[in-house]
C-alpha cells in the first residue's frame, strides 16, 4: 500500500463517525474536557467522551472515593454528575468549544432514563452517544444491563430506536463471557462496542477492620487492568461485526497501538488523564511518530493480531480466535470504508 | 496552567523524615494554599501523582520548595531525589485561604506548616506585622522548618512531649492565648494539620465563637477537577446546595460550617 503520510496514518471510523486519529478520553476520567483545557489543546484528540450524565442530578457515593492500588486505582464516585438539563445549559455549549468530535456518555438505571437521554442528546446535536451499561458503582452493583444479555439488548434496542446518532454500548468486563453481552448489544443494533468498564475490586484497612472506600468496592482501573482489557477487546472484535472502541489501562501510544492491534478501532485514556493532564495529545503526537517508523497504518494494524502459538480451546472457557496466519491483516481497507463490513 | 517538569535544586533535610523539596522555576504566582501535584520524573514508585501546598518560593519565581513528610513510596521518592534530577509539577491548583481577613492567627500541625510560609512572607512584603502561628508537633524533630519562619513570624510552639515549647496539644496554646487574651475576640484562625488536629482546633473554634478556616488534606487522583474522588461532604451557600465538593477545585481551604460531618 501507499506509503502511509503524516495525519493520514492516523484516521480510523466508528460506524458512519470518522475521527482524525484514534485517541479518545475515557468517560469519568477528564470530566467535560473543560477542566484540561489549559493542559493541552484538545481540538488534537479524536473524540472527547463526556463523564456519564444521568436525567436527574445524583451526589455520587460517599466518601472515601478512591484508593490507589499496585499500577492502579479503585474508585467508587458513583456518577456524581448535575443530570442532563444542566449538562445540556452548562457543560455541552462549552464542551464544543474544546474538540470537533463530541461523544455523550449516558447513564440511566432503566431503560426509559437511556431513551430520554438519547433522544435530548441527539436534538442537541453531538456527534455520539456511548450507552453506560457497566457502571458498577451504581444499582449496588448489580449491574444489570450489562451483565444480562437480554437487558442489555434491550436497551441499546430501546436508545437506538429514538438516537440519529451512533451509538456504542460501553461493557462491564465482570461477567464470565463478555463476548455474548457484545452480541446482544450488536443485536440490539449497536453501532460499536465500548470495552472494558472496570473491574469491581476493594480495599481493606485491616486495622479498623474496614474497607477503604465509603461504599466498600469499588472499580480498578489503571495500567493494572490492561492486560484483561487487551484480551476482552480481542474477543469481543472477534465476536461482533461492529468496530470496537478499546479501553482500560492505556497510558502511551505503544499502550493504544496494543489496543488497536487485538482489534481496537479506537482507544480510550482514562486513568493516565489523572497523572498527566495533557497525556491524550502527548499521545497523538507519538502516535504519529511509531506508525510513520513502523511504515503502518491504524486502518492496516487494527485487528492484525496474529497467535503465538496454536491455542487449543479450553474446558468451561471459550477459544480465543486468532487472526489467520501469515500476517494479512483481515479487515482493513480505505479508511473510511471499514464500516461497511 | 500546564504541568512541567522542574529541576531539583536541593533537598534540605529538616529533621523528623521531614525534608524541603527545592526545585528550580519558573515557579508561578501562588497563593498560600494552593497546592501542586507532583511526581518524579523517573522512578516513581506509585501511580498517581501527590499533592503538597507550595511551602516557599522565590519572589521572582527563581525558586520554589515543598514541604514533604516522607511517609510512604511517593514522598520517599520525591525526597530521595538528587539535585539535577527532575520532578513533575502541576499547578498551581485550588482555591487558597481568603485574603480577606487581615491578621489570621494560623495553626499548624506537622507538614501542616507548609501554606504558612508564603503568607508570612506576603504579609512581611506588605510591611504588616509579623504573621501569628501557632505551631505543634508530637516532639521537637515533627516541627520540622520552624527555622524557616524566623523574623517572619511570631511564632508558639507545643510538643505532645513537652521536647520543646509548651508541653501539650496546639489547641492547648490556642486556649492559653485566648484566655490570656494575646488572641482578639472575633480573630479568624486558618489551620492545617493533621484530621485529628483540625478537628481538636475547629471545636475549640466554635466554642469561642471564632471564624475557623483548614485546608484539608484529601487522597485525591488528578488535582484539577476530572476525578471527583476527592470529594467532602459540604453545606452551604457555595455549593448551591449540592452535598459534596471537590476539594482540588473548591477546596483544599473550607470555613469549617461548610464542613458536614454527618456523611462518615
Amino acid at each position: 500500500m501507499a506509503e502511509p503520510s503524516g495525519s493520514d496514518s492516523l484516521r480510523t471510523s466508528l460506524g458512519s463517525l470518522q475521527l482524525a486519529n484514534p485517541v479518545l478520553s475515557a468517560s469519568g476520567t477528564f470530566g467535560s474536557g473543560w477542566e484540561g483545557r489549559d493542559f493541552s489543546p484538545l481540538s488534537r484528540v479524536g473524540a472527547l467522551v463526556s463523564k456519564t450524565v444521568t436525567v436527574r442530578p445524583r451526589h455520587g457515593n460517599p466518601p472515601p472515593r478512591l484508593a490507589e492500588t499496585p499500577s492502579g486505582m479503585l474508585n467508587s464516585i458513583g456518577l456524581e454528575n448535575k443530570g442532563a438539563d444542566y449538562f445540556l445549559a452548562e457543560t455541552l455549549p462549552r464542551m464544543r468549544t474544546l474538540c470537533r468530535r463530541i461523544i455523550i456518555n449516558i447513564g440511566g438505571e432503566a431503560v426509559d432514563e437511556f431513551v430520554e437521554l438519547a433522544e435530548r442528546f441527539c436534538e442537541a446535536g453531538v456527534d455520539a452517544l456511548e450507552v453506560n451499561l457497566s457502571c458498577p458503582n451504581v444499582q449496588e452493583g448489580r449491574l444489570l444491563f450489562s451483565t444480562e444479555a437480554r437487558m442489555c439488548e434491550r436497551a441499546v434496542t430501546a436508545v437506538k430506536r429514538v438516537a440519529t446518532v451512533p451509538v456504542f454500548a460501553k461493557l462491564s468486563p465482570n461477567v464470565t463471557d463478555v463476548t455474548a453481552i457484545a452480541r446482544a448489544a450488536e443485536q440490539g443494533g449497536a453501532d460499536g462496542i465500548t470495552a472494558i468498564n472496570t473491574l469491581i475490586g476493594m480495599a481493606v484497612d485491616w486495622r479498623r477492620r474496614r474497607p477503604v472506600l465509603g461504599r466498600g468496592i469499588g472499580g480498578l482501573s489503571g495500567p493494572a487492568i490492561k492486560p484483561v482489557a487487551l484480551r476482552m477487546v480481542h474477543e469481543i472484535s472477534r465476536a461482533v461485526r461492529i468496530p470496537v472502541i478499546g479501553v482500560g489501562g492505556a497510558r502511551t501510544a505503544e499502550d493504544v497501538l496494543e489496543f488497536v492491534c487485538a482489534g481496537a478501532r479506537a482507544v480510550q485514556v482514562g486513568t493516565a488523564a489523572f497523572v498527566d493532564p495533557a497525556v491524550l495529545v502527548s499521545i497523538v503526537e507519538e502516535l504519529a511518530r511509531l506508525l510513520a517508523a513502523a511504515k503502518t497504518t491504524i486502518t492496516e494494524l487494527c485487528g492484525s493480531l496474529q497467535a503465538p502459538i496454536p491455542v487449543a480451546p479450553q474446558p468451561a472457557v471459550a477459544p480465543i480466535s486468532f487472526a489467520p496466519q501469515p500476517a494479512v491483516a483481515p479487515r482493513p481497507g480505505p479508511a473510511g470504508q471499514a464500516e461497511g463490513r | 496552567m500546564q504541568t512541567r517538569l522542574h529541576t531539583v535544586a536541593a533537598v534540605r533535610d529538616l529533621g523528623g523524615d521531614s525534608y524541603a523539596l527545592e526545585v528550580d522555576g519558573p515557579v508561578p504566582v501562588t497563593r498560600p494554599g494552593q497546592f501542586y501535584m507532583l511526581r518524579t520524573e523517573h522512578r516513581w514508585p506509585v501511580m498517581l501523582p501527590r499533592p503538597f501546598s507550595l511551602y516557599d518560593r522565590a519572589a521572582d519565581g527563581s525558586r520554589g520548595s515543598f514541604l514533604i513528610k516522607a511517609v510512604g513510596p511517593g514522598t520517599r521518592a520525591l525526597v530521595d531525589q538528587k539535585p539535577g534530577e527532575r520532578v513533575h509539577l502541576t499547578g498551581p491548583l485550588g482555591q487558597p485561604f481568603s485574603a480577606e481577613f487581615d491578621d489570621p492567627v494560623c495553626v499548624a500541625g506537622g507538614v501542616g506548616l507548609a501554606p504558612f510560609l508564603l503568607l508570612a512572607r506576603e504579609r512581611k512584603a506588605a510591611a504588616k506585622s509579623p504573621l501569628r502561628l501557632l505551631f505543634g508537633g508530637r516532639n521537637r524533630p515533627s516541627l520540622a522548618g520552624m527555622e524557616d519562619f524566623e523574623g517572619l513570624a511570631r511564632m508558639s510552639m507545643s510538643t505532645d512531649d513537652g521536647s520543646f515549647g509548651l508541653h501539650g496539644r496546639v489547641t492547648a496554646l490556642l486556649e492559653a492565648q485566648l484566655d490570656r487574651g494575646e488572641i482578639e475576640k472575633g480573630a479568624v484562625v486558618f489551620c492545617c494539620g493533621p484530621d485529628p488536629m483540625m478537628e481538636a482546633v475547629a471545636k475549640v473554634c466554635e466554642r469561642r465563637s471564632l471564624r475557623c478556616f483548614l485546608s484539608l488534606e484529601t487522597y485525591m487522583a488528578c488535582g484539577y477537577g476530572v476525578c471527583n474522588g476527592c470529594s467532602v461532604a459540604v453545606q452551604g451557600e457555595r455549593f448551591k446546595g449540592w452535598p459534596y465538593s471537590k476539594t482540588c477545585t473548591e477546596g483544599p481551604v473550607y470555613e469549617t460550617c461548610e464542613l458536614r460531618h454527618d456523611a462518615h
